[in-house]
């Protein structure tokens, strides 16, 4: 009759696809140029960028690439001088695309594998934000066949359907303690699926003046049965009952973009692109557990996110036949509101610098080096439910390397 | 040959790039400062809470995780000095032995077990007239924190309390029955840059626990006087110091637990008729009646809810504990409303007491009355911690319903720390809630 009210706590997950975790690593050449591409044409990236464009290769190309990412946070809890780093870990994000079709034909026929989102976060299970988060390891893939149809000699298009297969695998301490004092686990593991696609507009009014439009779509993924895996206390096991599954439903924003390039020069190739990521659509995450129990109910948690604008700009420089020199630089507003601000991907306002080398190793073959260089303003915060109060600061640093085939 | 040598350079450049990786994000913080306050030399005076007291005992992980010890851990980043804590050794590590958490009932209800090895009593002492005194093993070190369980304010100058108390008994270099040291001589024997005072839990907490029966409410004049008495002696050599007004007793697990309609509920699944269970409770002064009890009345909960229709005889025959007027539930299991009521009006006297006299002396004040209300009204989130005054699943309590957990401690600690550097114009840096832990499961 000694009626407890045993954990009436809440467990909320969180799982932020903020700006954080799109990772716009979509091609070493675009990367070296401050991630522009949707109105450039350089090579099969153009299937990502700018579906539009890819009819205008003026050869086929296949092409493979990878961005090892390495993500690297502090938190300084409000009122103290302690700080907290999140481990070196490496994602590795990855493309590859192949476009091909007849020579000089009105078509072009193309496959697209990348990572538009993707993290990798690991704080660790003693930093203060523990019952937040302790790691994150999200990855969704995208497949995207696509077709490129050249209208005129100076109009393309061009649009591919976009399969994306999630996964994620989050870890959170569980305040309950066993006698030792250690913490409970939960970990959350699971894949999904999502459909969207990229459609794309590339027009050349002249020689030294391209532009291009592009729509990435909404890809609304989600995780069916994924696994809910509960390490408490025996005595509380009955209250998370194993084992337990998952679903979770996340949008990935749509994105829509215009670039222009300029070609002033011979050797010279500059780039602007504007981004506008509607990650408005993101205003909750939900997680069902297929078996509730007083303890471990369903969580709702807004999210709210606000949509994003980034700015892109890129030069591109030939220095002779073997090399080009590349450049560029960018800025993200954050689209994750004052109060909402998480761990797995402490998002803020962001700059970022990128450098990259061209060299053409033989008549068919590229390989291209890129540098990133992304840093997070510091932004100081109280998140409204988990009350976790202090300043995140990321840096982010990506190297990149990409060789790409082309005749 | 002149191309190989610009792309080693600029493969150079590429590779001096990502050997830049190396470097982490440091935010910068300002340097703490120690404000207008001399950290150099902290002492905790108080009672339990302020020894770290937890689970119904004295032991060493509760005096580890003391809000004294949190504090003065966290003092060391503003000019603190060493801080000791009169704590028992690791092989008396159970010190007064405490309750353990050992499992669930299968409707829910916590089994508790005494921890009865490794313990620090070497004795027990009759006191004639006074009744049994357990004596612990002796500490002879430094000490800093002087937190003692069971004492009162009331006490602190009252000679032979040394004789009386266990655990002040085994602070002293005396063995009971000759000790003559005060409390307030004792603890203010040692020169000090900045104090903590918690005292005066105990003068309502005393009689509240009993349930109005086995203790006195200290008298609003003497708690003055003596509070006077206290802060004019650990401020007349200039220290700083913060003290904390008395919580609202009746916001603690202890009285909030088992509560009136959940008896009546349980019984009813027997015995569906039964619409109330029956108290003993205060009319006015010293006279107590029979009453059916209603949700405004606090069982404690130590009470033995299986006591309840087990037949008691009586001049009108056997009847069923609880359940009639002439059976009803004793005084000592109920701080029926009244009493409660009385409580409040002694605490409040006693709290406007100690924020009069703060303020006269220019001290900083922890209001543990407004904080643990809030906390019973609202809960408390921090650190992605749900916490709330609930008995062992709100993370603060301990499981003696009154002292707290390591993690209550640090929210404690955290508050007093808020007060110091509000008063100072110090930056003493908070503690991490989250690296304490709450209650422990099996």
């Amino acid at each position: 009759m000694k009626k407890i009210l045993l954990l009436a706590f809440a467990l909320f997950p969180a799982l932020g696809f903020s700006q954080g975790f799109q990772v716009n690593l979509e091609g070493q050449k675009q990367i070296g140029m401050g991630h522009t591409g949707t109105g450039v044409l350089l090579d099969g990236a153009s299937l990502f960028f700018n579906p539009g464009a890819v009819v205008m290769l003026p050869e086929n190309y296949i092409q493979a690439g990878i961005s090892p990412l390495v993500f690297q946070s502090d938190f300084n809890p409000s009122g103290t001088v302690t700080q907290y780093h999140s481990a070196n870990k490496v994602a590795t994000p990855f493309t590859f695309y192949a476009a091909i079709g007849p020579k000089s034909s009105w078509w072009k026929l193309g496959m697209a594998v990348y990572t538009p989102f993707g993290g990798l976060t690991d704080w660790g299970t003693s930093w203060q934000g523990k019952y937040v988060l302790e790691s994150l390891n999200l990855k969704a893939i995208y497949f995207q066949p696509t077709v490129s149809i050249k209208l005129s000699k100076c109009i393309s298009i061009g649009g591919g359907f976009v399969y994306n297969r999630g996964s994620v695998d989050l870890t959170q301490a569980i305040p309950l303690s066993n006698n030792s004092g250690q913490d409970g686990q939960a970990e959350l593991k699971g894949s999904g699926n999502g459909y969207g696609y990229n459609a794309g507009i590339y027009i050349k009014p002249s020689a030294k003046f391209t532009v291009g439009l592009t729509y990435r779509s909404k890809v609304t993924t989600t995780i069916n049965k994924g696994n809910a895996i509960f390490n408490v206390p025996a005595s509380l096991q009955s209250s998370f009952p194993q084992p337990n599954s998952f679903n979770s439903t996340i949008p990935l924003p749509a994105t829509a973009s215009i670039g222009v390039g300029f070609y002033p020069i011979k050797k010279l190739i500059l780039a602007l692109d504007v981004n506008y990521v509607q990650w408005s659509v993101y205003k909750v995450l939900a997680f069902n557990y297929a078996n509730n129990t007083p303890a471990l109910k369903n969580t709702y948690s807004p999210r709210n996110y606000k949509n994003a604008v980034s700015l892109r700009g890129g030069a591109q420089y030939k220095v002779n036949n073997k090399f080009d020199v590349r450049t560029g630089g960018g800025y993200a507003s954050t689209a994750v509101r004052d109060g909402y601000v998480t761990p797995e991907a402490p998002d803020a306002n962001r700059v970022y610098v990128t450098t990259g080398l061209g060299y053409h190793a033989c008549r068919h073959l590229d390989v291209d080096l890129s540098f990133e260089y992304e840093h997070l303003m510091s932004r100081t915060q109280t998140n409204n439910s988990s009350q976790l109060s202090g300043t995140f600061k990321t840096n982010v640093y990506i190297p990149g390397i990409s060789l790409a085939y082309h005749w | 040959m002149k191309t190989l040598k610009k792309y080693s350079y600029l493969y150079l450049i590429f590779i001096g790039l990502i050997g830049f990786a190396a470097c982490k994000p440091e935010i910068q913080t300002p340097k703490p400062s120690r404000g207008t306050a001399d950290f150099t030399r902290y002492i905790a005076v108080g009672n339990s809470l302020t020894a770290g007291y937890a689970d119904g005992g004295l032991y060493r992980e509760g005096q580890l995780n003391s809000y004294p010890g949190i504090i003065a851990n966290q003092m060391q980043a503003v000019g603190g000095g060493s801080f000791s804590q009169p704590l028992f050794s690791t092989d008396q590590a159970n010190g007064s032995g405490y309750i353990k958490l050992t499992g669930f009932n299968a409707d829910g209800s916590p089994i508790t077990t005494p921890v009865t090895t490794n313990l620090a009593i070497r004795g027990v002492l009759p006191v004639p007239g006074f009744g049994n005194v357990i004596l612990y093993t002796k500490y002879t070190g430094d000490i800093n924190n002087y937190g003692v369980p069971g004492i009162k304010l009331l006490n602190i100058t009252y000679q032979p309390y040394g004789d009386l108390n266990g655990y002040y008994e085994r602070l002293l270099p005396g063995d009971a029955p000759t000790n003559t040291t005060p409390y307030l001589d004792f603890v203010t024997a040692k020169s000090f840059t900045f104090f903590s005072n918690w005292l005066g839990n105990n003068d309502a907490l005393g009689y509240a626990t009993s349930g109005g029966a086995g203790d006195v409410l200290t008298d609003k004049g003497t708690f003055a006087q003596l509070y006077a008495l206290l802060i004019g002696k650990l401020t007349a050599n200039g220290a700083k110091g913060v003290v904390a007004t008395i919580p609202d007793v009746t916001t603690v697990p202890y009285f909030n637990t088992i509560t009136v309609s959940a008896i009546v509920a349980g019984v009813q699944k027997a015995n569906p008729a039964v619409k109330s269970i029956y108290i003993n409770a205060l009319v006015a002064g010293t006279t107590y009646a029979p009453r059916i009890a209603t949700a405004a009345d606090l069982i404690v909960l130590t009470f033995p809810t299986s006591m309840i229709g087990q037949p008691v005889s009586t001049p009108y025959g056997t009847l069923p504990y609880g359940l009639t007027p002439y059976t009803p539930v004793e005084n000592q299991y109920v701080l029926d409303q009244n009493e409660v009521a009385m409580t409040l009006d002694y605490i409040n006297a006693y709290n406007t007491t100690i924020k009069t006299i703060a303020a006269s002396k220019g001290l900083a004040v922890f209001d543990s009355f407004t904080f643990l209300d809030n906390v019973k009204a609202q809960g408390l989130t921090v650190d992605g911690i749900s916490l709330n005054s609930g008995y062992i699943s709100g993370g603060i309590f301990s499981l003696d319903g009154v002292h707290l957990t390591p993690r209550g401690y640090a929210v404690v600690a955290n508050e007093f720390i808020k007060a110091i550097n509000k008063q100072y114009g110090s930056s003493i840096p908070l503690a991490s809630v989250a690296a304490h832990h709450g209650v422990l499961f099996p």
